[in-house]
């Protein structure tokens, strides 16, 4: 089964940004997903890093903030996006 | 590789791979010695400084204003960054990028300490509105 993660820091803009479309999507779009913070968790850095190899590639090299990724699809994507971009992404 | 060198007259200490000709500080010429890490830390610690957020606000304004970038005129962008930057210095030793993860690689790691190597980033380089990947520098227009 899908599973989708957005990987967020606590005091990054561009996932201050986006977390209001996040929330939109889970509550008009019934989408389910797990919002991880890297910064101030340890655990959540530990899970980002262990995707660093789908991460990566697609995000200049580095693991950026936030990091939309599913993990069955492997389809990931960082940074801001419009909202349809979001839920395209999470319906795909 | 990098190694520590010492000026003999005014025990500057420089990081490089080579020793700079003349002692910026002193400006005596073929000034500096190899030295160990050890003598080079022990140097150092006489001194001691603190950079607070202020202080380094306001380092990041000189260096941004000799270059082709500028701070990003949001003040709450501005503000949010630094506190991220100061919490990761505080919980994981350096001021690391709010808007990236470190990977636990110490060398890659040291590319995300702010003011990182940002001109060469995709979301800068050949960019008319570039900006580094927080957006703390942003590609200065000539009106601005």
């Amino acid at each position: 089964m899908n599973r989708l993660i957005m990987f967020h820091g606590r005091e990054c803009p561009h996932c201050k940004k986006m977390m209001p479309l996040v929330d939109k999507m889970i509550e008009e779009e019934e989408v389910e997903l797990e919002k991880l913070e890297v910064w101030h968790n340890e655990k959540n850095a530990d899970a980002m890093r262990s995707y660093r190899d789908i991460i990566t590639p697609k995000c200049g090299g580095q693991l950026r903030v936030p990091s939309f990724l599913n993990t069955e699809t492997k389809d990931v994507f960082c940074g801001e996006v419009e909202y349809e971009e979001l839920v395209d992404w999470a319906k795909r | 590789m990098k190694k520590y060198w010492r000026c003999h007259v005014c025990n500057d200490i420089h990081f490089g791979t080579k020793s700079p000709k003349i002692c910026p500080t002193c400006l005596q010429g073929n000034a500096y010695v190899e030295v160990s890490s050890c003598e080079a830390l022990n140097v150092m610690s006489v001194t001691e400084s603190h950079v607070d957020k202020d202080a380094f606000a306001k380092a990041i304004q000189v260096f941004a204003a000799a270059g082709e970038f500028q701070i990003n005129p949001d003040q709450e962008r501005v503000a949010l960054l630094l506190e991220g930057m100061f919490n990761n210095e505080n919980n994981h030793g350096l001021k690391y990028c709010p808007c990236r993860m470190i990977e636990k690689d110490f060398e890659k790691d040291l590319t995300l300490v702010c003011p990182c190597n940002f001109l060469t980033h995709d979301s800068y380089k050949d960019k008319e509105n570039g900006e580094c990947w927080c957006g703390l520098f942003k590609k200065r227009r000539h009106h601005e």
